[in-house]
């Protein structure tokens, strides 16, 4: 029941549906949470292969959930979406230990390669800051 | 503030001179009555040595009945009030009033006391003291005089043998007239000085209230009236400066204070929109970016699905095509909203150009953009943020693109080393009237540069205008349609002074010049002739060309009309209609000037486009000297 591979956490419904949808649609199993607190004390963060998470939550910043994150689980890649596409924030991100950071909106095409890359272990830095 | 200034200067100055003239009034009657008694003194001792002399003979005879009779005689005269004569031992000898002889007066009275104050009395002191005033049971005021009979041999020698020769004194003459004139006259004096005391000061005191209504009451009232309308906001308040002086002055003062006020208010308020754009966007994006983010992803999901009607795919396309054009909007805002100080270090502007190239190469072949490169060899580095460079050349070329339109064309992308003379390229980023008044109008741009705001006068008319404020260019801008060849006053628009310059005459036609303060309070000119293209900045001239890195982009597509040329830096201004928000030049520029740089533009209708972005090359010959 909590096996799942990819959990999804974002405060807007859309976005999560969304997101759930071209994953689902590719295969893999999503949960979702719509705030750092219930994403981080989801049953299915312990489990899980990947975690996409907003950058901008109404409790707290990604930034801080992926620093707890990566506190409990060194080894779980997050990946970081935001509203606000900047080069310093894609670089903020990054330094943080993110995977990678996927500018709102994107293509189903777009999430998929930046989720399967995470998913292989190979991270989109040099790409990033090229 | 009820207690009005006029009234209390009326009140002050009032008091002042109604002391000051009572005090002359008191000074001058009191003179005056010193000068009449001492005339009637005069008058008075004159009498008495003439009775003295008449009654002489009757003395020396001893006729003490003709004596008595001439003495009453004498004492009849109206203005004579008594005459009479002591004898040594103080006894009255005769007397105009016959009921008081033989009468004795003690050496105190006062008819006595002049003489007898010490022991051996004076023979014959100066005539004031012998003169004394003294009042009457009733009141009238009279001034008696007395008059010494000294013995004289032939008195020792008369028959009568009445006086012996030992003796120096032999009575007294006292002779006594009424002060009822003099106290008349003076109290005729008193009322007319009094009365005119009382005229002069009502006069001065009406006078000066007239005075300080006109001169201070009214101006102040102006002044108390304008600051109640410019606390209610009203920033257009001007104050008539009638008060002369330095009411007048203030009036001024407070004139060119509420002008600045109001454009520093235009200015807060430009600015203010600017920042509240940034805002709005940061906020729309966020939000919009969500909403577009299931567009897409579901739009985009759909189309990877194999089995999907060719119509329906070509449907979805344009759903994911538009929702990414809309992506791109919303970033082109974030971008304006978040323009940074550019982060310099020595840059070749050709590698910029190559990487910026790249970045566009693929959108350009889509649109059958041929792209010829014309790079020069030695350009040497410059002071510069590279990808906030390499953002303007790209905006460059796509918006080169743009205006080529469907059909393509050809776009040249050169850079060189130049050297630029200062005419028609050099930007007056600082403009001021003699009294400091800000000129630059941020409100009003030519070529995204604030322009230079004067107040030109012609014909009893007077009208705002815009100087370009690129030094050698003339694309002004006028509030109000102006006629082409008149010789047009130039004034400041906040404090009104002439910037017209007496001792200067235009090179080209001859009129008069006029001249703001430029950057270091340099004096830059124009001729005040409307249409004259006279300009000369004395000193940038003597400094001459500057050495800068040019990058040009130039096309061959439609070409920009002329009124759209002095907008096209403007926030907000597109000539693209849907397809974009008017910030992609905004931004170049805000980048530009960031960096000192100039942005220059050259349109041709039909022919194409010239944009030429210039950095100047001082500050990169440093850079390499510290590379």
């Amino acid at each position: 029941m909590n096996e799942c591979d990819v959990l999804v956490i974002d405060d807007e419904p859309v976005v999560r549906d969304a997101v759930r949808r071209v994953l689902q649609a590719h295969g893999l199993r999503v949960a979702t949470a719509e705030d750092a607190t219930s994403g981080l004390s989801h049953p299915a963060l312990a489990g899980c292969r990947l975690v996409l998470c907003d950058l901008m939550l109404p409790d707290r910043s990604g930034t801080e959930v992926l620093q707890e994150i990566l506190r409990r689980y060194p080894s779980l890649p997050v990946v970081l979406i935001t509203g606000y596409a900047t080069r310093d924030e894609a670089r903020l991100a990054l330094e943080a230990g993110a995977v990678d950071f996927l500018a709102k909106p994107f293509e189903a095409k777009e999430l998929m390669e930046s989720v399967q890359r995470a998913l292989a272990g190979r991270p989109a830095t040099q790409e990033e800051e090229a | 503030m009820r207690t009005r200034i006029g009234l209390q200067i009326v009140l002050a100055v009032g008091l002042v001179t109604a002391l000051s003239i009572g005090l002359l009034a008191t000074v001058t009657l009191r003179t005056h009555r010193q000068e009449m008694i001492a005339q009637l003194t005069r008058n008075a001792d004159l009498l008495s040595e003439t009775v003295k002399r008449s009654t002489e003979d009757y003395m020396l005879e001893n006729r003490r009945d003709r004596l008595g009779r001439q003495i009453e005689a004498i004492g009849r005269d109206q203005r004579i009030e008594r005459v009479r004569v002591f004898n040594k031992q103080g006894r009255i000898v005769f007397s105009s009033d016959a009921s008081e002889v033989g009468h004795a007066l003690d050496k105190q009275a006062e008819s006595c006391f002049t003489c007898h104050a010490q022991d051996r009395p004076l023979e014959k002191p100066p005539v004031h003291d012998r003169a004394r005033i003294f009042a009457t049971e009733s009141g009238r005021r009279l001034l008696g005089i007395v008059n010494p009979i000294q013995n004289q041999p032939a008195c020792t020698t008369a028959a009568c043998h009445a006086h012996g020769p030992d003796e120096t004194m032999l009575g007294v003459l006292d002779v006594t007239v009424s002060l009822d004139d003099v106290d008349r006259q003076i109290a005729a004096s008193r009322t007319r000085i009094v009365g005119l005391a009382i005229g002069s000061v009502a006069v001065a005191g009406l006078l000066l209230w007239w005075l300080s209504r006109r001169l201070v009451s009214r101006p102040v009232a102006a002044l108390t009236a304008g600051t109640r309308r410019i606390a209610a906001g009203d920033l257009t308040t001007t104050i008539p400066a009638t008060g002369g002086y330095e009411l007048g002055e203030l009036a001024h003062a407070f004139n060119a204070m509420t002008a600045r006020l109001s454009e520093a208010q235009r200015q807060l308020t430009q600015a203010d929109k600017l920042a509240s754009v940034g805002r709005l966007a940061a906020g729309v994006a966020h939000e919009i970016n969500n909403p577009l983010t299931g567009v897409l992803s579901y739009a985009s999901l759909l189309l990877e699905r194999a089995h999907i009607d060719p119509e329906l795919r070509a449907d979805l396309e344009v759903i994911v095509r538009e929702t990414k054009r809309c992506r791109e909007i919303v970033r082109g805002l974030l971008d304006f909203a978040r323009q940074t100080p550019p982060r310099r270090q020595p840059t070749d502007l050709n590698d910029v150009v190559r990487r910026a190239v790249t970045v566009v190469m693929n959108q350009l072949q889509l649109r059958h953009v041929a792209l010829g490169l014309d790079l020069a060899d030695d350009l040497p580095a410059v002071q510069a943020d590279p990808s906030q460079m390499e953002q303007v050349v790209v905006n460059l070329l796509l918006n080169a693109a743009d205006a080529l339109g469907e059909r393509g064309g050809t776009i040249r992308l050169a850079s060189c080393q130049a050297r630029i003379a200062p005419r028609g390229h050099e930007p007056i980023r600082h403009a001021a009237c003699p009294k400091g008044c800000d000129l630059l109008d941020v409100g009003t741009h030519v070529g995204g540069l604030a322009a230079i705001r004067i107040l030109r006068e012609h014909g009893g008319r007077e009208w705002g205008f815009c100087l370009d404020p690129v030094y050698g260019r003339f694309s002004h801008v006028s509030a109000e349609p102006c006629e082409e060849g008149v010789v047009a006053p130039v004034a400041c628009p906040q404090c009104r002074v002439t910037l017209v310059e007496p001792d200067s005459k235009c090179e080209r036609c001859g009129a008069s010049t006029f001249a703001i303060c430029g950057p270091d309070d340099e004096p830059i000119r124009w001729c005040t002739r409307t249409g004259c293209h006279f300009t000369w900045w004395e000193a940038r001239e003597h400094r001459g060309a500057a050495p800068v890195v040019e990058v040009s982009v130039e096309d061959n597509g439609r070409g920009i009309s002329s009124e759209h040329l002095a907008k096209i830096f403007e926030p907000f201004f597109t000539t693209k209609g849907t397809r974009g928000v008017g910030l992609g030049l905004a931004v170049t520029w805000g980048i530009i000037e960031s960096h000192g740089g100039t942005i220059e533009v050259e349109s041709e209708q039909g022919r194409g486009s010239r944009f030429t972005v210039r950095l100047p090359l001082a500050a990169a010959e440093q850079a390499r000297d510290a590379a």
